[in-house]
């Protein structure tokens, strides 16, 4: 993250009162990268990443030096483009065909790997990137680093048969080798500074859209990274969005599907969850089963209760009866013996003492005896009564043992009241039970153990019966309940766990919302600040270009994200605003592109000192190629401009308008030959020419083909250079009086041969060519005069005056320049 | 001056002018670097407009005042084949501009040289 641009965020976030929003570090956050959004979402701020004290330097900046070229495209042996490192304009002048394109798209393959024109079309095009005559094939440039003395090379060799991408790459920089390009910090400049403009990417720059259009002059922006914090907000808002929206859906599903489980627990989730508002805790609870207040937590209560139901135990009954018989017979048999009478006495005997103990000795209440009661009665009747106490003892134990037995009944059957109260609520039927029970609870009303043991007999097994069928039958419904509810529960924990967490995470959202908006605005600030300055500068290209064209440039502007992301181009036609692209002729969408592209291949952040151009004047007329020039030397002033041309009207333009700027010509012979040489204003090449193949008349060791072809290449190279002095004179002398370009050149193109081209350049008027003769006679003296009419006759000359007929010739030029 | 290697109106002269205006294109000599685009048109020029004036020869007519131009559509009715006469026009019509200095243009290529000398080619096949 560029710390420049996070300060400026910083500024205009204290500017707008957003730090003290709690979704203003979001925002700082999002900057960072989305593990941070992440992080500050979850709760506190994640600890920020350490700004760097420094940003990285601007890398230095690099001329070229010279471009080599061996095997590749139109170019067969090695070939080298020198050139000046330095700010300057050069131009490199050749045919289509001649091999010049080759040497931009060479440049172009070195540094990025690829080339523009061949990159998103069928691989048709590139397959012809060799060279057909010549099978090693290597590129390389040489590049002047300011503040390096050592130069930079980088190279790219290809094995004989390999394919287009095994280039073995080599970079040797002031540092030392390395194997790749972002070794010298290049890789990103490339793409946003881009300095190889080419004919092919200006014409479809504007075709391809909108979109592209604004991509490739946002990008120089630096502003990528808000770009990215931007979609960082964006996917965290849309995320949970999602999850909202998914676990509605899920939700929805879900309650159909409970609509279907015939449960009260499943009827009571439905409740909690389809309203607006979901109530998840409820949803948890009735998950974990136990302390609902549904109703369909107390049926289950109410079943679980019945099915708990202990029915009265056969071996139990079995035993209580029989401990029934055997009481009842003990009992029976000690009331049948002295215990019961020892019992009875030892009351009486009791009651005997007390009455002597209160009322001392005396007569015998009972028989009358007299003196009965004294103390040795009272000692004789107290041993008496532990006889028969013990003797009761026997008969108290019978009785208890009986009143135990008895007692036995009521647990043999022990019936919670609770759940049974509820037992119709849940659809059980108790009328069986509660018929045994009618016939249990009898048991009460018998006196007789016997009685009792024969009815508990035969009561027990209706009840345990009746007891069995309705804890079967609460089971049972259990069990059903279960085997509807069990499954769904499944898909309600993993619904509810989702909806859980997506109703957490949308808490969010509030807070991602404004962030989003705020930083879009801001970043829509941050867009139009810096490109002003480059909008500007683009218009004042376009208003140099655009000559005589009706169409008026006003503003430019980057508008829009996403996928309404587009270039705003304020154009006018002849004052009406139009549909700007569609109006315009391809030479006036060329200029366009030009415009908006040399700002940016010459931004002061562009690591690049050079820019190469090829085929800027494809579709221009000579105005505007005028225009051009102009705006080359502009650029050139701080830069090393290179052009690429396929012919010489830009050279013509550079010349008469005394734009300092070296020449050099391209041509290719067969076998892929090329060559580069200097070029001279025409006239002086012609003449030289000329000189040199003169000079070669006399050499035996000179190819024979070019010495025996002296008596005609040299006049008609004569011929030319003549041809052209004219056609400069009257250029000059017309376009300095203010006449049009076009004009200007269909006058030209009457004078088909040289006399009438000298009738122009001395009259004005190619229909007085006959006094062309006589004039040069005059003024320029016989000789030249002579040395005109034979050249201009095409008349065979002698080897031997070939170098004569140069030096003459050019003398007449000289004469020609002269003029007014 | 070297003997023998003058350029006389003889009778393989526009072959000879022919071979050397091929020579030109075809050995990368660094003496002619550069300057052979315009040297090779200047001879294959020459060597149509001599083939012209041998068919004129043969068949006894004068044709010397005329314009080029104008001997070429006669060059339809006396060649016996229309279509290399066309093609033989057009060629001169090249080949006489890159004779001639025009505004903003360049040398001719070599692929152009050569198509235009193979109607050349043609010609004095035709003529001899």
């Amino acid at each position: 993250m560029d710390p420049g641009l996070r300060r400026i965020v910083v500024s205009r976030l204290e500017a707008d009162g957003a730090l003290a929003e709690r979704w203003g570090p979001l925002v700082l956050a999002a900057l960072e990268g989305r593990e941070h959004l992440e992080a500050q979402l979850k709760g506190g701020s994640a600890s920020p990443r350490p700004v760097e004290p420094h940003a990285s330097p601007a890398p230095p900046g690099a001329f070229l030096r010279s471009v080599s070229v061996e095997g590749f495209r139109g170019i067969g042996p090695a070939r080298t483009l020198e050139l000046t490192p330095g700010p300057g304009l050069t131009l490199v002048v050749g045919r289509n065909g001649s091999g010049k394109s080759s040497f931009a798209e060479a440049l172009e393959v070195l540094l990025t790997g690829e080339s523009l024109r061949w990159k998103d079309r069928a691989a048709v095009w590139r397959d012809g990137w060799r060279n057909l005559h010549h099978s090693t094939a290597l590129l390389s440039a040489t590049f002047l680093v300011e503040g390096e003395p050592r130069p930079c090379v980088v190279s790219r060799r290809w094995a004989d048969d390999a394919s287009f991408e095994l280039a073995e790459l080599a970079v040797d920089g002031d540092s030392g080798p390395h194997a790749d390009v972002d070794s010298l910090g290049w890789t990103s400049a490339l793409r946003t500074h881009r300095p190889f403009l080419s004919y092919n990417e200006l014409g479809s720059l504007l075709d391809e859209g909108p979109s592209k259009l604004y991509d490739a002059l946002s990008s120089i922006l630096g502003l990528e990274s808000l770009l990215e914090a931007q979609g960082a907000l964006q996917e965290a808002r849309k995320s949970r969005e999602k999850a909202l929206k998914d676990a509605t859906e899920a939700r929805d599903r879900l309650v159909v599907r409970l609509r279907d489980v015939d449960d009260a627990r499943a009827r009571d989730v439905v409740a909690a969850i389809e309203g607006k508002k979901w109530d998840l805790d409820a949803v948890e609870a009735i998950l974990g089963g136990a302390g609902s207040s549904g109703t369909g937590a107390v049926e289950t209560e109410v079943l679980r209760g019945i099915a708990g139901l202990e029915p009265p135990d056969p071996a139990a009954v079995a035993d209580a009866v029989n401990e029934m018989r055997q009481a009842a017979g003990a009992l029976e048999a000690a009331n049948r013996t002295a215990a019961a009478r020892s019992r009875d006495a030892a009351k009486l005997l009791e009651a005997a003492v007390a009455f002597h103990d209160a009322h001392g000795d005396g007569d015998c209440p009972v028989c009358g005896r007299e003196h009965a009661l004294d103390r040795a009665w009272n000692k004789r009747q107290r041993s008496a009564l532990t006889r028969l106490r013990e003797a009761a003892r026997e008969a108290d134990a019978a009785n208890e043992r009986a009143e135990v037995a008895r007692q036995r009944w009521e647990d043999l059957a022990i019936l919670k009241g609770e759940s049974l109260k509820h037992a119709a609520e849940v659809g059980l039927d108790l009328s069986e039970l509660v018929e045994a029970l009618g016939v249990w609870v009898q048991a009460r009303a018998i006196e007789d153990l016997e009685d009792l043991a024969r009815h508990v007999e035969t009561a027990s097994r209706p009840l345990r019966e009746a007891v069995v069928r309705l804890r079967d039958a609460a089971r049972a419904e259990l069990d059903r309940k279960d085997d509807a509810w069990r499954p769904v529960t499944a898909e309600i924990g993993s619904w509810l766990a989702a909806a859980q967490d997506a109703v957490r995470r949308a808490a969010d959202l509030e807070l991602l919302k404004p962030a989003e908006a705020w930083l879009k605005k801001a970043a829509a600030g941050m867009r139009d600040d810096r490109f002003g300055p480059i909008a500007e500068k683009a218009a004042g290209i376009w208003e140099r270009l655009r000559q005589q064209s009706h169409v008026e440039l006003g503003q430019i502007q980057l508008t829009g994200d996403g996928t309404r992301r587009r270039v705003v181009l304020d154009v006018t036609v002849d004052g009406v605003a139009g549909a700007a692209l569609g109006v315009m002729s391809q030479g006036e969408l060329h200029s366009l592109a030009l415009s908006l592209f040399v700002p940016r291949a010459t931004l002061p952040e562009s690591p690049f000192r050079f820019i190469v151009i090829d085929d800027p004047v494809q579709s221009m007329d000579p105005a505007r190629v005028d225009g051009l020039a102009r705006v080359l030397e502009t650029a050139s002033k701080d830069r090393q401009v290179v052009v690429f041309t396929h012919d010489d009207r830009l050279p013509e333009a550079v010349r008469r308008l005394d734009i300092a700027a070296e020449i050099l010509e391209v041509t290719r012979r067969e076998g892929s030959v090329v060559e580069l040489r200097r070029s001279l204003d025409p006239v002086g090449r012609y003449l030289e020419d000329a000189l040199a193949v003169a000079g070669t008349a006399g050499l035996p060791s000179a190819a024979a083909a070019l010495a025996s072809s002296a008596a005609h290449v040299v006049p008609g190279l004569c011929r030319l250079a003549l041809e052209a002095v004219c056609m400069e004179v009257v250029r000059r002398r017309r376009l300095t009086r203010g006449e049009a370009h076009a004009e200007v050149e269909r006058s030209l193109n009457e004078a088909t041969d040289l006399t009438r081209a000298a009738a122009l350049a001395l009259y004005d008027d190619v229909g007085r060519s006959e006094e062309v003769l006589k004039r040069l006679k005059g003024e320029a003296g016989a000789p030249l005069a002579e040395t005109f009419r034979r050249v201009a006759e095409n008349a065979e000359i002698a080897p031997n005056e070939a170098v004569d007929v140069v030096r003459l010739s050019s003398k007449l030029t000289a004469w020609f320049r002269g003029l007014n | 001056m070297v003997p023998g290697l003058e350029l006389r109106s003889g009778e393989d002269s526009p072959r000879a002018a022919l071979s050397m205006a091929r020579g030109l294109l075809a050995l990368a000599d660094p003496q002619t670097a550069g300057l052979w685009p315009r040297a090779s048109a200047f001879l294959g020029c020459r060597a149509m407009e001599a083939t012209v004036q041998r068919l004129w020869e043969r068949r006894a007519l004068d044709h010397r005042g005329c314009p080029m131009r104008i001997q070429l559509i006669f060059l339809r009715s006396y060649l016996g084949d229309a279509d290399l006469a066309g093609r033989a026009g057009h060629a001169w019509s090249a080949l006489s501009r890159a004779c001639h200095h025009h505004a903003y243009e360049l040398a001719p290529t070599a692929t152009e040289l050569q198509g235009w000398f193979s109607v050349v080619e043609s010609l004095i096949e035709k003529v001899d």
